[in-house]
């Protein structure tokens, strides 16, 4: 890495094994979630049981999931919690509705400053998941719009 | 069975809300505002033999201890900004039952920001899934993603919700416990603010504060002999959802939708019949839809609602009277209970230059 990276990194919980495989399969640019054969669900984030069955982690599925979705809502991000984002703002800041169901969390990446000050995303746009190594230790996911 | 009409607020106290409260601690506040719900009670400090706090950072005996109170029952509400609200819930039920004559529900909030507390707070889902991506600061990140996605799904506008921030700001004026008292805006104002997390403008968002209220519940039999106007406690619903929002089922549809059926049920009301409301407000975006899910609008139809309602005192459905929590600030753990406070004070009579003539019959979300 040629700048140090000075937004920050994830900070796992207090049981960090819980979502390693996460963040082991976002460094091969891979997503990868938990799937539960009790509710037939993936979920995120990662739990030590699944929610609404509480099916125990040893008997959740790790799964790769296809890291498409669509977007079911966002917000344009002017004043950033973290002092460390606010060069960047306006940028956005997404929930994503992923196809197997589970919803998650990430920036919408490939857009230009007009169309980020213009509020021109739509909901349910067509997204797909792509992977920014940060540091040698951090892959973040984040979305980028792709054709329907 | 039901609490419905077995119980009653006879007093109220409520302390301004203000930017910080330096130099004063969370039972320094609740002894403050219990002290006024007392008085107004007209009862004397050892008749009250019950006490419902916050829970978390007031934990029930040692507030009663700091007060002096020598209770035979006690417990914590434990539900942040609706502790207030549910704990009346929870003392009309402690009263109706002869678990206590008298219930001290006092919620209050210290605000010291010197103190700090900083976004990235302790390690988590937030820390380990949302913070890498940089949202806005706390709840405004999630009302943001709410209000667009309502906007999509209803063609909600940004000029119609403007409307509560400005109607609640005229109905703040004149509310010496407001922090905005004596700060007028118009709805051009509101529209003019700028984007704190686009649909969101500044003047959307409530202002965090330090503050404290309470409130006297008694039997209805006791209340019957109360020199105040008792304010029955006719229903009550409680609902709870994710906190995080991030996998709720349709984020635009909030838990009102499960706990108003549940108190208008055991109140034998209907949403038609409410004179006015009182709702929780962090957000015009989250009162909007909790107006929906109560009933009083039908969803999705709360942006033409307002554009052609006037919500002030004044006007023909009051909601918010004192300007709730966007125009009087928000107390932290108390926030909710200042809903349950003016609508007390409302039905009491005791509102002032803001008291509204229909007056009988209130909705609180708080």
């Amino acid at each position: 890495m040629a700048t140090e990276y000075k937004k920050p990194v994830p900070r796992p919980s207090v049981n960090p094994e819980v979502s390693a495989p996460f963040w082991a399969g976002t460094k091969k640019h891979e997503l990868w979630l938990q799937y539960s054969k009790g509710s037939q669900k993936f979920f995120f984030p990662p739990r030590e049981v699944s929610p609404g069955d509480l099916t125990p982690m040893e008997e959740l599925v790790w799964t790769q999931v296809s890291g498409k979705g669509r977007i079911y809502s966002y917000t344009t991000i002017y004043q950033p919690a973290m002092a460390a984002f606010a060069e960047e703002a306006p940028y956005v800041h997404a929930l994503i509705q992923l196809d197997e169901g589970a919803r998650m969390v990430g920036n919408i990446v490939d857009m230009t400053e007009d169309e980020v000050r213009n509020n021109s995303l739509q909901i349910n746009t067509r997204v797909e998941a792509v992977f920014e190594d940060v540091t040698p230790e951090w892959t973040l996911v984040k979305w980028r719009r792709i054709e329907d | 069975m039901s609490f419905r009409g077995e119980a009653a607020i006879i007093g109220i106290g409520e302390l301004p809300t203000q930017r910080t409260t330096l130099g004063r601690s969370m039972p320094g506040l609740l002894g403050d505002a219990a002290r006024l719900a007392i008085h107004d009670a007209h009862i004397k400090i050892e008749d009250v033999d019950g006490i419902i706090t916050e829970g978390g950072d007031t934990y029930p005996a040692f507030v009663a201890e700091y007060l002096g109170l020598r209770v035979r029952f006690a417990t914590g509400s434990s539900m942040m900004g609706a502790s207030g609200a549910t704990g009346v819930a929870l003392a009309s039920m402690a009263v109706m039952n002869g678990l206590a004559n008298y219930v001290l529900v006092c919620i209050a909030q210290a605000r010291n920001p010197a103190l700090g507390g900083g976004a990235e707070g302790f390690p988590g889902h937030g820390s380990e899934f949302d913070f890498p991506y940089g949202p806005a600061a706390g709840a405004n990140n999630g009302y943001g993603q709410i209000y667009q996605r309502h906007m999509e799904l209803y063609g909600t506008t940004q000029e119609q919700l403007a409307h509560v921030a400005s109607n609640q700001r005229f109905n703040a004026q004149g509310n010496p416990n407001a922090v905005f008292d004596g700060q007028p805006i118009t709805h051009q104002d509101v529209m003019d603010s700028r984007y704190v997390n686009y649909p969101l403008r500044l003047l959307e968002v409530v202002m965090p504060c330090g503050g404290a209220a309470a409130v006297i519940v008694t039997t209805a039999e006791r209340a019957a002999a109360s020199l105040n106007k008792p304010v029955y406690v006719l229903g009550g619903g409680i609902g709870l959802d994710d906190f995080g929002g991030m996998q709720k089922p349709e984020i635009t549809v909030s838990p009102v939708a499960r706990s108003a059926p549940i108190a208008f049920n055991m109140s034998g009301y209907s949403p038609r019949d409410i004179e006015f409301a009182e709702f929780y407000d962090c957000y015009t975006i989250l009162e909007s839809m909790c107006l929906e899910d109560a009933g009083l609008v039908p969803k999705g139809e709360i942006g033409p609602f307002f554009e052609s309602t006037d919500t002030t005192y004044k006007g023909e459905f009051p909601i918010n009277t004192d300007g709730g929590q966007l125009s009087a600030g928000q107390p932290g753990l108390a926030g909710g209970f200042r809903h349950v406070v003016e609508a007390a004070r409302q039905i009491m009579g005791k509102a002032g230059v803001r008291q509204i003539e229909r007056n009988d019959l209130g909705l609180v979300n708080g």
